[in-house]
């Protein structure tokens, strides 16, 4: 029974490591024309460093955890060369006429969310996968 | 081995079945979690083994300077062989890992039905064949 929560609970890191997967493309799609970040410098393109991780449980404890789970290990700037478009009405053209945008290319932020969207919904359907488990489990105690 | 055939063999070996089942279950879950992990190779739970240490005969000692067979604590998983990575060094196959759940759940409903039947059997022997 534990072996199957810790089944669970491995597939609930992948939803939320996905998600974030999802969520910093979203702002990378929607900060690809940002010339102005906090630092006052073009928004740079974030990426997620995905690790594994033993998933915390009472059996990981005694020696034998059998599921891996994954977390987001950082995430971090792509120090990618920025993209220069010729734009001299910009505001914050430079003196050649030259606007500097992020190192965004939104075909790649796509592919990178429909990705994540797919394993997202492969842990889901594991998840349902274990859950049927733990009701034909519970049937047993049932007349 | 002989006791495989008693009651209380054939429950013991159904509910190891269910054991290794979610065991299955379990490793394959993981590599579904790692699916974008790089450098993450795919799992696969040593099924066949741990059904024979389980269902064996138990090692003794005959001589006390042998070493004592280590006590298979959960079962053990190794790492899948012939698989082709990608270009991050991960080789994990989302249909593989989901055709091998759906595999696993139906071995775990298969002896669940079974001890059920079984279960059935017991009480309908406690309550005198009533």
């Amino acid at each position: 029974m534990s072996t199957l929560g810790s089944a669970v609970r491995a597939g609930a890191s992948a939803l939320a490591a996905e998600r974030m997967r999802i969520e910093v493309a979203v702002s990378n799609l929607a900060n690809a024309e940002s010339t102005r970040g906090p630092d006052g410098q073009p928004y740079k393109r974030r990426d997620v460093v995905l690790q594994t991780t033993t998933v915390q449980d009472f059996d990981d404890s005694l020696g034998r955890a059998t599921a891996v789970g994954v977390e987001v290990a950082a995430v971090v700037e792509d120090q990618g060369p920025a993209r220069r478009r010729f734009e001299p009405s910009h505001p914050d053209a430079d003196k050649d006429g030259y606007v500097t945008l992020p190192n965004v290319d939104p075909a790649e932020e796509m592919v990178d969310m429909l990705g994540a969207a797919r394993a997202y919904q492969a842990n889901l359907t594991a998840i349902g996968l274990i859950r049927d488990l733990v009701q034909r489990a519970l049937d047993l105690g049932r007349g | 081995m002989s006791e495989i055939t008693s009651d209380s063999g054939v429950m013991a070996a159904l509910r190891q079945q269910m054991t290794l089942a979610a065991a299955r279950q379990a490793v394959a879950a993981s590599n579904l979690a790692n699916v974008n992990t790089p450098g993450y190779r795919a799992r696969e739970a040593d099924f066949e083994q741990t059904l024979d240490g389980k269902l064996g005969d138990p090692l003794t000692l005959t001589n006390p300077r042998h070493l004592a067979a280590a006590e298979p604590s959960g079962p053990a998983s190794h790492e899948a062989a012939g698989l082709a990575a990608r270009l991050d060094g991960n080789n994990v196959q989302i249909d593989r890992e989901l055709l091998s759940m759906t595999q696993a759940a139906g071995e775990f409903a298969r002896a669940q039905t079974a001890l059920a039947a079984k279960f059935r059997l017991v009480r309908y022997a406690i309550n005198e064949a009533r």
